[in-house]
Formats: C-alpha cells, sequence, structure tokens
C-alpha cells in the first residue's frame, strides 16, 4: 500500500478513536494506531484489509462501550436514554453487517449519483453569475443571418454603448483558444478579448492591479492581460507578484496587470477563462482578430450591459430596435432585417441558442439520478420492513413490558438515521470520485471550454437534505408500522402474524413495482442509445478514412505575410510527399466531421427563404490533390491545379453535391457564379463538384460544403493530411519530424489519424450510452435485489405453510409455481408502467437519436426480455430453496 | 475508577489469560502481545486494539502487569513495554492449575478423542 494510502488509513482510524473516552485515548491512542497501521501494512489485498476495518468497528464500538460505562459507574453522569439508544442501535448495525454494508452500499451509490449530477446541472443550469444585482445585467444580441439572436459585431457593440440612458456600461467580449509558452511547455489556454467596461457592467472588481483602461480599447496600445482567479492559482502558482509579469501568448508579450475576481470564472457560465486580453491585444490573435474590430459582417463579440438606473428590459429592447433600424439605413446590404433582441441575464444560461438543449440534458440526467436514488431507497425501505416484521416480536416485548411506544419508533428512526449518515458520508466521497472522473470525460468538447465542477457548500448541503430525506422517510414507515404492532397478537403468533398485514405487503408490491418499471425504461433508453451508436459507427464519412494520418499546425509564431505562407505551404506539401509511406499528401483547414468556418456567401439566381440575401455555409481551405488524398471522389468538372492562382480574374470554388442540389437542383453546376456578401463582383466561379462527405458530424444530413484553393484564399490551410501506403499512425512521428526540422516556429498542436478523429467525435453519444448503461445495470441489480428480498421474505414467513404442503404431497415445483406466480404480477404491473412511462417519454430522447426510432420494436421487446429474465432469476432463487426445505424442518421451525 | 470485577479473578477472561502468558517469554509491546497471542492460541484469539488495550489498563490497574522501559536501547519509543508482576505470576499459575484438572477432569470423562 502507497504511503498516502496507508495516512489516509490512519486518519480514519484516528476518527474511530474519538469514540473512546478521552482519557483512555491520550494514554493509548498512539499505540492502538501503530497497532492497526502494522496490520494493514501486513495485509494483502482490499479485502483483507476491508475484514480488518470491519473487526477494528466492531472492536471499538464494543470496548468504548463498556469503557463509557464503567466511567460513569465510577461517579460520572448516568447516560440519556437516547445515548443508550443510540449504543444499541449501532451495536445492532455491528451484530448484522452484510444488512448495514448493503444498507449503506445502496444509500452510498443513490446519494452519490444524485449528488454528482446536482454539482453538474448546478453548474451548467442552476448556480446565479457572481455577478453584482444581476438583475439589471443584460445580454444583447443581434441576429444571425438566418435570423436567430446569435453574437455582435464589435463596431455594433460600440453603437449600443452610445445608448447611455438605457445602458449605465456596455461590455463586448470574445472567447478564443491561444497558445501560452509557459513552464509546462506550450500549452492552450481560454482567452477572452474584452473592453474596458466589462468590470462595471458585472458589478465586480479585480482582486490585484487594475483592469483595462479605455487607452486599452484600441489597436496600437499596449498588450494587457487580467488572469483569472482560477488561473492565477493552478497556472501561475498564487504568485503574489504576478502584476506586471509578462506572459508569452501565441508569441507575443502580455504584461498581466490584475488577478480577476474570485468567484468569476469567465462570462460564459461555467466556463473557465484563463486570460482576459484588452482589445489593444488582438494581434495576439492574428491579423483576423484586429481585422473583425472593424467588420460589421462578422459577429464575434458577446455583449452584456448594465441596465441605468430604472430602466427595463423593455425600454432597452426598443432602444435596440431603434439601433436595429438604424443599421439597416446605413448598413442595407449587412443589416437590413437583422434584429437585435436584449435578454435578462436570468433568461440565459449560456446562450440563447443551446439552453434548451442544455436544460433538457440537465433534466434528463437529474432525473435518472433521482431514479436511482429512488431505487435505493426503496430497497432499503423494504430491507428495514423485512428488518422490522422480524423484529415485531422483540418490539412487542419491550412495549409489553412497559416501554413507551415512541420509544420503540425511536429505535428504528435511529437505525436508519445512522444508516442514512454513513450512507450520505460515503456517498460524498463517491460524488468527489465521479466528479474528479468527468473532466476527462470529453465534455470539454461539446461545451466549448472548461468546466469548473467541485463539492461545494450548495452540493454538501443538498447531499444532506438527501440524506436526512431518505433516513427519515425510509425509516418512519417500518418504524411507525412496528410502534403500531398489536402487542399480544405479535406474541402470540410470532412472525406469521405481521407478515399476512395486508397494508405491508401491498407497501412492498408497490416498490418492486416502481422498480421494475424504473429500471425498464432506463434499460429501453441504454438500448435505444446503443442501437444508434451502432448506427452512427457504421455512417459513411465520405472519406478514405483508414488510411489518412493527419498533423495540425500552428502558422502563427513563423509570423509569416501572405505571399510567404502561401509558398510555405506549398514548400511543406512537397517535403511530406517525400517521406516514405506516404501517397498523396495535402493540407486543408478543417477535418471531416468537425464543425469549423462558415462564409457568408450569395449565391447568383438563388434567393433564400427568408432573412438577408446572402446564406451561411461552411467552407475548407485545401490544397491541390485534396480530393485524392481523402478519396473523395469528383462528380463534375475538375479539382483544384496550377491553373487557379490569386490575383487573377476570379477564384474557383469546388462545391460539394448537396450544395449543388441546394442551390441548382438539377441543372448544371459548372460555371455558376458567387460572391462574398456585400462584394461587388460575382468573383467566384463553380469548377467542380464532388461528392458529400460529414461536415459538423457523423451521421447528419448531406450538407453543403464549399471549398477554396489555397493559393486564392487569405487563409492558411493548417491539417497536413497524408494517405498512407500502410499503417497511417506510423507516418505521425516522420511527420512531426519534418515540420521540427523545416521550421521550428511551425507548431504541432495536433496529431492522429483520421480514423481516430472520427471515433473521437462520436465521444459524446459513446458517453451517453455507457452511462445510461452503467446506470440501467445498476437499477436492474437494484430491482433484482429488491424482488429476491420480498420473494425470499415470503418464502420465510410462509416456510410453515409451504412445508404442510409439500408434506401432504405438493408437487415441489408447483410450490415454485405459487411463489414466483405471486410477484409475477407485481413485476407484471411493473413492465407495464414502465412501457407506458417510455412510450410517452419517447419522443423527448427522440432528437437525441440516429438510425433508431423512438418506439423502436426491437428494443422494447428486447428491454422487456431483459427485465423478465432478471425478475425470473430473483424470484425463482429463493422460490426454489423454498420447495427443496424438509418439510419436518420447516415445520418444526414454526 | 471502578473496574469490571471480573478481570483478574478466577477464572480468567480468556483475553486476560493469553495476555499473562505471552509475557511469561519477556517483556513485550501492545503489538508483540498480540501477536504472540494469535501465534499460541493458532490463531483462535485476535485482540482487537480496543480489547488489547482496554485489557492491558484493566491488568496494570490491578497489578498483574506493570509497564516497564524497553528493554533494547534501539527499540521504538512511541512503543510501551509490559512486565508480569508476581501477583500476575501467581494469577497464571493458578489458572492454569484450575484448567489442567479441567483437562484432567475432562479426559476421565472421555472427553478426549481416543488415539487411534
Amino acid at each position: 500500500m502507497t504511503a498516502p494510502r496507508l495516512e489516509a488509513h490512519r486518519r480514519a482510524f484516528c476518527l474511530l478513536l474519538r469514540l473512546y473516552p478521552k482519557w483512555f485515548r491520550q494514554a493509548y491512542g498512539e499505540e492502538m494506531t501503530l497497532l492497526f497501521t502494522t496490520r494493514l501494512e501486513r495485509a494483502g489485498g482490499r479485502w483483507t484489509r476491508a475484514i480488518l476495518w470491519w473487526r477494528a468497528l466492531e472492536d471499538t464500538v464494543r470496548n468504548a462501550t463498556v469503557l463509557h460505562r464503567d466511567d460513569s459507574e465510577g461517579g460520572g453522569l448516568r447516560m440519556g436514554s437516547l445515548t443508550q439508544d443510540m449504543r444499541y442501535a449501532v451495536r445492532r448495525l455491528v451484530r448484522a453487517p452484510v444488512f448495514t454494508l448493503g444498507a449503506v452500499a445502496l444509500l452510498a451509490v443513490g446519494i452519490g449519483a444524485t449528488t454528482a449530477v446536482f454539482s453538474l446541472v448546478d453548474a451548467l443550469i442552476l448556480r446565479p453569475p457572481p455577478w453584482h444585482e444581476p438583475e439589471r445585467v443584460v445580454h444583447v444580441y443581434q441576429d444571425s443571418d438566418d435570423g436567430q439572436p446569435s453574437s455582435n459585431s464589435f463596431p455594433a457593440t460600440r453603437d449600443m454603448a452610445e445608448y447611455g440612458e438605457m445602458f449605465e456600461g456596455v461590455a463586448a467580449t470574445a472567447p478564443w483558444t491561444v497558445t501560452w509558452d509557459g513552464p509546462a511547455g506550450l500549452t492552450p489556454v481560454d482567452v477572452e478579448f474584452t473592453t474596458s467596461g466589462y468590470m462595471h457592467v458585472l458589478g465586480l472588481d479585480v482582486q490585484r492591479g487594475r483592469w483595462f483602461e479605455p487607452e486599452h480599447d484600441v489597436v496600437g496600445g499596449p498588450f494587457a492581460a487580467v488572469v483569472s482567479a482560477a488561473a492565477w492559482r493552478s497556472r501561475l502558482g498564487g504568485d503574489p507578484d504576478v502584476v506586471g509579469r509578462t506572459v508569452q501568448l501565441n508569441g507575443f508579450p502580455v504584461t498581466i496587470i490584475g488577478v480577476g475576481p474570485e468567484r468569476l470564472t469567465g462570462t460564459v457560465n461555467p466556463l473557465l477563462t484563463d486570460f482576459w486580453l484588452s482589445i489593444s491585444s488582438a494581434p495576439v490573435g492574428g491579423p483576423a482578430w484586429v481585422g473583425t474590430l472593424e467588420r460589421r459582417e462578422d459577429h464575434w463579440f458577446l455583449a452584456l450591459a448594465r441596465l441605468a438606473s430604472g430602466v427595463t428590459v423593455a425600454q432597452a429592447q426598443s432602444a435596440m430596435d431603434a439601433l436595429a433600424a438604424r443599421h439597416a439605413e446605413l448598413y442595407p446590404e449587412i443589416d437590413r432585417g437583422r434584429d437585435i433582441t436584449v435578454f435578462a441575464s436570468r433568461d440565459v444560461r449560456m446562450h440563447p441558442q443551446g439552453d434548451a438543449q442544455l436544460r433538457l440534458g440537465g433534466a434528463l440526467l437529474a432525473g435518472l439520478a433521482l431514479t436511482v436514488l429512488v431505487l435505493a431507497c426503496a430497497n432499503l425501505a423494504n430491507l428495514l420492513l423485512v428488518r422490522g416484521l422480524g423484529r415485531s416480536g422483540e418490539m412487542a416485548v419491550r412495549s409489553a413490558l412497559g416501554a413507551p411506544k415512541g420509544r420503540v419508533a425511536r429505535l428504528f428512526l435511529l437505525e436508519s438515521a445512522i444508516l442514512a449518515a454513513m450512507g450520505g458520508a460515503a456517498g460524498l466521497v463517491l460524488t468527489r470520485w465521479i466528479l474528479a472522473a468527468l473532466p476527462a470525460l470529453p465534455l470539454d468538447d461539446t461545451l466549448g471550454g472548461t468546466l469548473e465542477l467541485g463539492v461545494d457548500a450548495r452540493v454538501v448541503l443538498v447531499a444532506l437534505g438527501l440524506m436526512s430525506a431518505t433516513g427519515v422517510l425510509f425509516g418512519l414507515a417500518p418504524a411507525m408500522r412496528s410502534a403500531r404492532t398489536d402487542v399480544s397478537r405479535a406474541l402470540r403468533d410470532d412472525r406469521r402474524g405481521a407478515s399476512s398485514d395486508r397494508g405491508t405487503i401491498r407497501l412492498r408490491s408497490v416498490l418492486v413495482a416502481v422498480q421494475v418499471a424504473a429500471s425498464l425504461v432506463l434499460v429501453l433508453v441504454t438500448g435505444l442509445l446503443a442501437r444508434s451508436l451502432a448506427a452512427l459507427q457504421t455512417v459513411d464519412p465520405g472519406v478514405d478514412a483508414e488510411r489518412i494520418a493527419y498533423v495540425q499546425v500552428d502558422w502563427t509564431r513563423a509570423g509569416l505575410s501572405l505571399a510567404e505562407s502561401r509558398a510555405a505551404v506549398e514548400e511543406l506539401r512537397a517535403r511530406i510527399a517525400t517521406l516514405p509511406g506516404v501517397e498523396h499528401v495535402a493540407l486543408s483547414s478543417r477535418l471531416p466531421a468537425l464543425p469549423q468556418g462558415t462564409t457568408t456567401t450569395e449565391v447568383e439566381g438563388y434567393t433564400p427563404p427568408a432573412g438577408t440575401n446572402a446564406v451561411e455555409l461552411p467552407f475548407a481551405i485545401v490544397t491541390d490533390g485534396y480530393f485524392d488524398a481523402m478519396g473523395v471522389p469528383l462528380l463534375a468538372g475538375r479539382g483544384f491545379s496550377q491553373d487557379d492562382v490569386a490575383g487573377g480574374s476570379g477564384v474557383s470554388i469546388v462545391v460539394s453535391e448537396a450544395a449543388a442540389q441546394r442551390f441548382w437542383g438539377d441543372a448544371d453546376p459548372i460555371g455558376r457564379r458567387m460572391r462574398g456578401q456585400g462584394a461587388q463582383e460575382w468573383s467566384r466561379t463553380v469548377v467542380g463538384v464532388v461528392a458529400d462527405v460529414s461536415v459538423g458530424s457523423l451521421g447528419e444530413a448531406p450538407a453543403p460544403l464549399f471549398y477554396f484553393s489555397a493559393r486564392q484564399s487569405l487563409g492558411t490551410p493548417t491539417y497536413v493530411l497524408a494517405r498512407a501506403t500502410g499503417d497511417p499512425a506510423a507516418l505521425l512521428a516522420p511527420m512531426r519530424r519534418e515540420i521540427g526540422a523545416w521550421r521550428p516556429s511551425v507548431l504541432v498542436s495536433s496529431q492522429g489519424t483520421l480514423a481516430a478523429h472520427l471515433g473521437s467525435t462520436l465521444a459524446a453519444p459513446r458517453l451517453a450510452a455507457r452511462a445510461m448503461g452503467a446506470f440501467s445495470l445498476l437499477a436492474l441489480l437494484l430491482a433484482g435485489l429488491g424482488i429476491y428480498t420480498v420473494v425470499s421474505f415470503t418464502v420465510a414467513r410462509r416456510s410453515s405453510e409451504l412445508g404442510i404442503r409439500i408434506a401432504l404431497g405438493a408437487d415441489r415445483s408447483g410450490v415454485v409455481r405459487m411463489v414466483v406466480r405471486e410477484v409475477a404480477t407485481v413485476v407484471g404491473i411493473g413492465l407495464v408502467i414502465g412501457v407506458l412511462v417510455a412510450a410517452l417519454g419517447a419522443s423527448r430522447v427522440g432528437d437525441a437519436l440516429f438510425g433508431v426510432d423512438a418506439l423502436d420494436p426491437i428494443t422494447f421487446v428486447g428491454a422487456v426480455l431483459v427485465l423478465l429474465a432478471v425478475a425470473w432469476l430473483a424470484a425463482w432463487l429463493p422460490a426454489r430453496r423454498a420447495a427443496r426445505a424438509d418439510p419436518v424442518e420447516a415445520l418444526r421451525a414454526s | 475508577m471502578a473496574r469490571a470485577p471480573d478481570s483478574h479473578s478466577i477464572p480468567l477472561r480468556p483475553v486476560v489469560y493469553h495476555i499473562l502468558l505471552s509475557l511469561m517469554g519477556g517483556d513485550r509491546h501492545g503489538l508483540g502481545i498480540a501477536e504472540h497471542a494469535e501465534r499460541m492460541s493458532e490463531g483462535a484469539v485476535e485482540l482487537g486494539p480496543g480489547t488489547l488495550y482496554r485489557s492491558l489498563s484493566e491488568m496494570a490497574e490491578a497489578g498483574l502487569i506493570e509497564a516497564v522501559r524497553s528493554p533494547r536501547p534501539d527499540a521504538d519509543p512511541r512503543r510501551k513495554y509490559y512486565s508480569i508482576t508476581s501477583r500476575g505470576r501467581d494469577l497464571l499459575a493458578r489458572e492454569t492449575e484450575r484448567l489442567g484438572r479441567l483437562v484432567d477432569t475432562a479426559r476421565a470423562h472421555g472427553a478426549l478423542a481416543e488415539k487411534a
């Protein structure tokens, strides 16, 4: 065992020692710890250690009890009856380790999963932003080209700030990723280009140094950064002299002028921002960031505003309507029909376009976790009921001897409270494990940033709440039942008396039905997700994924002019082509099935259904030979070649089949013209049509895609794609070496095979299917356990009756059937409820599925069969035991 | 402080008997006693930390054993060593005699399996 693990065990044991009287602990505590840890160190495996722990627990409770009693008898305080009951309850639990461990494990799983999910949902949906008077903060969005509130051009945010009677301040901020040459080497960090008004709008202030001044709002001013509180601690080691330090971002020196407010993680909660960069630092992001500050066509900025005193959201909205009208007049080709919308900050979580999905996901997760908790509690209640009934004799004796009924009920409640406390504590530990494992999951790709998760006071509070609720709720039922037990009947009848209690039977049956229904729903959803995933994995991406390796390069630090980068791209392509094992090489600005850049284009002779005269379409900048390298068939016209040169009469375009279909239908697309939004000339001419590839994701409907030649485009492709004669993975190292030897200033930012990349784009559905699978397995186990408990209980209580039946010559398999039949009705009801719930809820998951119907009959039948198999096994095991029992034994026992 | 009356009277609790017996071979610390007892009883007696130190505390108070300096200078200073007292030896002898008589009686009644 490692030293830190041993230390954790040691500390836990020290906690346990607190049960002893102080004098004893002081005299022997150290040696006892030494003894325990020595044994622990020698213990071979996990199980030996667990046994050791269990014995230590038992040993402590027993001896501490004796020592406390001795102390108090020696003239100390008289023990209160509550303490006595407590000790009694603890002793009972210690004496039944299987029951105790089982119950604690059930609660831990239920509470742990629910708390972890709460923490996630809290971070994503619930937790209010840490701003001052957030009700006065609003989000302002210009529409995208398809008429949805989206994001703003930088000039537009400056126009908004002119409405001083509406807004006390307006801030613009744009998230981006840059490479930091820090102590850990080259690291990608999340930044926001942010204006000087930001802190005032949020009503916060930096904790060290200062925030940006208006001099930072124009290009030409000093490069300045404010580091976020989290990044200051995690990335800069909490350096107290951080203000004034210089960091290298994308190769540019940027001065840190302040440390952000403690609780502010970034603009888009709960994504983490490492640095806020001033607008004057725009060159750090590249020439495009400098250009975008003047371009009304680009919408790269989010806008936040603080309402002036007494101004309502509606008033601000009408002011923005006026601004939108002004824009439409001044810049008709860009802003006609483009509305500006004001949202109260409580109505926006991450972004108006994504919030609905986020809430649905959160609700789905929370529902799942609660289902598991309900299942766990249902089982615990069952276990407690079984124990409670088994003890009805004991309780009746206590009552008969004069114990007040409240006292008897208190014993039960104490027991369940102790169980709930232990389960809650273990659940919190589990929560921390789950949350620690979460960042390793590819959530980042889905959300576009790093998530801040942790066990904070709110999470602990929720866990405590769940704990007490479960403890009281499910301790109370058996407690009240037992306290009510008719003394004389219970004593006369001992065990059988209570089992015929109709209420108890009904309660147990309902619990089993609920569990069966819930597990059926979970198994169904798992089945649907698995089938959907299987369908996604067989999707043809439209490229020859199996033979292609890619290396992504970062040109920023090379500092090349446009002409130089075009030459560099050709040079790099030629160098990689000489490597052994390379069949074709091309560069591209995007990978398949990865959402990336879009361009706003006008197509000659095509009118979009609504909105402006332009359409927003994804594009790729590729070199010659790209279609050969990727194995994308050319359907008409030609691919790019030496003839496509810069500065000529126009720009050549290759379009995907879906694009050709959308704009020109069955007509010949070759020779059709297009232009960038707002351009005068129809300068872009279609020269070729290629087959469709997955553009944004695998399994999407064929999406239009435009290709530009790298020789004619202003952008520089970053993905070097090599088609291998053999294993593509073997090309990665030589490619990297070649690039490093060629130009050390050109950095490699990612690499892999195309097949692996496509696989990784399925990470989210795969994760969903696995998580759901884990949940349903758990639910199945719980439901099985529930059925097993109920049947074995029934069998035990009816052992004499069954014994008589067998003695009188009843067929043993008939006895099994009889017992199983009793629970079969309950299981059947559960299945019907489950199918109904699943059918009603199917429409809600339908959007998340691919290639399988939400009401897919095969999955439904399969799930029902799985449930039946589990239920049958769980019922058959105890029933068979009953039928095998010796009738004489069974009769004598009663 | 009042103690359980039977911690040092005949018949001895098995724990007390084993502790005394293990100290006959020389002074030992707590862990040593626990291990010796476990070995002697062929694993039947396993002394948990609480049971061991509560018994040691009671036995020291009853004068059956006493805490002593460690016999070797290089011993772990955190570990307290125990030595059996004459009273402890006396009690151990009497209990062993009683057990011996008990075994004789048992044998006379044919309680031991006949050797083949």
